[in-house]
Parts: structure tokens; C-alpha cells; sequence
């Protein structure tokens, strides 16, 4: 079984309807409710009793995940002087510390299932160190670390922790931004390329396959940095 | 209680000659299992405690504290373990 959080829209739900529609067995965690083709339960990331419930009922279920991919998060375009703390708050509780929730909740849970594969989302704005950025590459910079030690300390139980991040998508996530300073962080890529959320579901794919099983720990950069 | 952890530590041991008392040590230098035989006896007891009818956690603020972790020994686990328990009967 795969999970994604974030799944109400832009990249979680596109990784998780390109799951279900290739047969995988996908649940998605959401905080809104939605009406999808895949099974999802309404949870705020950001709640940390809220997402071990969530867990919990899975293990009650002995519905064990062999894949745990953590899209949910939030933006935050801002200089980093102005920035409110409610918001830089929001920001780091939702992208840093909703992803170590559903990671401390569901990692056991994917030794369960013998083993399996975490992939937690960041961004381009933490190699780039973007200007109007700096909470939000912040938070995500968090994840990579995260995601590293937390590698390093799953290895053992047969789970892989990986990054991907991604660059300018097109989702909800981008509004406000203009197209010309998505133009600017587009060409500071290796592929100076707008990739899509279909670019971001096969590196996905290809990441939770068995032939990079030999990869964790790692930041798969989208387009290159 | 602490028979239960004990016999859950000896089956995750490789070398089953290893002696498991109460006060055999789960962390630190001297520990007894790895990480992940960490875990997995944790793992173990969730399921005693399903069991039981509650629900263990084990995670903990102090829990690399050689002097306030409930892993410190097997003895301090089982104390943790028997106190939920009963908090939440």
C-alpha cells in the first residue's frame, strides 16, 4: 500500500492518482475532505495526536504501508525580515514537523510490511537559497536533513528514506509568483526546463522501484542543480 | 512484567548464550541490542500491549538519557511498560 499526504491537489494528488490508476493500492491523507478515486482520511499533518491516530487505526487495520510519500506542505513568498512569525510557523509546522510526524507515526508501521521506501518532498529554493524564500527553503532544508539521519537510521529495518526536489510546478502552490521570476529560477536548473507534476510522479515511480533499491539518503533534484 | 521484556530481548538476540537480567542495559555502551533490535522490541511490545488492551508508546523526551530512559535497562522498561498499563486501564 502506498501513502501520500497532501493528496487534495497539486503534486500529492498527482502522485497518488498516478499510483492508483497504475493499480497500486493508494491511500491518501488529506486536510480537507475530497472526492477522488483513491481512498483518503482527513488529517492535519501539523497535529502530531491527529496523524498517530490516523496510524494507529492502520495498525488496528494490520493495513501496513510499503510506501510513505509526504507531499503535504505550504508556502510562503516573503522576504525574510517581514515575515510574520504566525506564518513562518505555519510554514515549519506543516512542511518540517508535519513530515517527521507522519514519518515517526507510519516508519514502524512499514517495518510491518517488512520494509519499503519513505519519499518526503523539498525544493529547489534550498539548493538555490531563492531571495523571497528563506522560511519556506528553510523548513524544506529541514526535511533533507531529516531525511538523511532518519535514512541512516532505518536502513537497518530495510526502508529507504529519500528526498525529491522538485522546481517551479505548475500547482497552487506557485500562485503569486510571477512568470518571470519562475523564468529566472528555471534557468538556474542543469535542464533549464518547466517540469510537470508528471515529471515529478515518474521520478516518484521510479524512486519506490526495486532497481534503486541500492538508493537512500539522497536528494533527487528535479532538472538539476 | 519484566520476564516478558526479558524473553522478548532473549528471542532478538543473535547470540541467545548472552545473559538478560533486569538490569542489562538497552542503551549506551554497554547495550545489548542495536537500533534496530531497539525498535523491534518495541515493536514486540505495542503488540503485548494490543494484547493487553492499551496502547504503548514509546516514544519518550528522555529516551537516550542514561539516567531517566525508560531504555536505560530492561528492568526500567518494564516499569514503563507496566505504568501505562495501568494509567490507561
Amino acid at each position: 500500500m502506498i501513502l501520500v499526504t497532501g493528496a487534495s491537489r497539486g503534486i500529492g494528488f498527482g502522485i497518488a492518482n498516478r499510483f492508483n490508476s497504475l493499480g497500486f493500492d493508494v491511500v491518501g491523507l488529506a486536510r480537507t475532505r475530497i472526492d477522488v478515486a483513491f481512498p483518503t482520511f482527513q488529517v492535519d499533518v501539523t497535529n502530531d495526536e491527529e496523524v498517530r491516530r490516523v496510524a494507529l487505526n492502520f495498525k488496528k487495520a494490520k493495513t501496513f504501508p510499503a510506501v510513505v510519500i509526504n507531499v503535504a506542505g505550504i508556502a510562503s513568498m516573503n522576504l525574510a525580515l517581514m515575515t510574520p512569525g504566525t506564518k513562518a510557523r505555519a510554514v515549519v509546522d506543516t512542511n518540517l514537523l508535519g513530515t517527521m510526524y507522519v514519518c515517526q507515526a507510519f516508519a514502524p508501521l512499514i517495518a510491518r510490511a517488512g520494509g519499503g521506501s519513505i519519499i518526503n518532498f523539498s525544493s529547489i529554493a534550498v539548493a538555490l537559497g531563492l531571495s523571497g524564500e528563506s522560511v519556506y527553503a528553510a523548513s524544506k532544508a529541514g526535511v533533507e536533513t531529516y531525511t538523511r539521519v532518519l535514512a541512516r537510521e532505518l536502513a537497518g529495518m530495510n526502508i529507504r528514506a529519500n528526498c525529491i526536489a522538485p522546481g517551479p510546478i505548475d500547482t497552487e502552490l506557485l500562485r503569486g509568483v510571477s512568470d518571470t521570476q519562475i523564468g529566472e529560477i528555471v534557468k538556474q536548473q542543469i535542464l533549464p526546463t518547466r517540469f510537470t507534476v508528471d515529471d515529478i510522479c515518474d521520478v516518484t515511480e521510479a524512486l519506490i522501484d526495486k532497481r534503486l533499491s541500492s538508493i537512500s539518503g539522497e536528494v533527487l533534484h528535479i532538472g538539476g542543480v | 512484567m519484566i520476564e516478558l521484556v526479558i524473553e522478548q530481548v532473549r528471542e532478538l538476540l543473535k547470540d541467545k548464550s548472552q545473559p538478560v537480567t533486569g538490569e542489562t542495559a538497552l542503551i549506551g555502551d554497554s547495550k545489548i541490542l542495536d537500533s534496530l533490535g531497539l525498535v523491534e522490541l518495541c515493536l514486540r511490545l505495542e503488540d503485548e500491549a494490543t494484547d493487553l488492551g492499551f496502547e504503548f508508546d514509546w516514544t519518550s523526551d528522555t529516551a537516550m538519557s542514561r539516567n531517566r530512559s525508560m531504555f536505560r535497562t530492561v528492568s526500567a522498561l518494564a516499569v514503563e511498560f507496566e505504568s501505562q498499563q495501568q494509567a490507561k486501564s
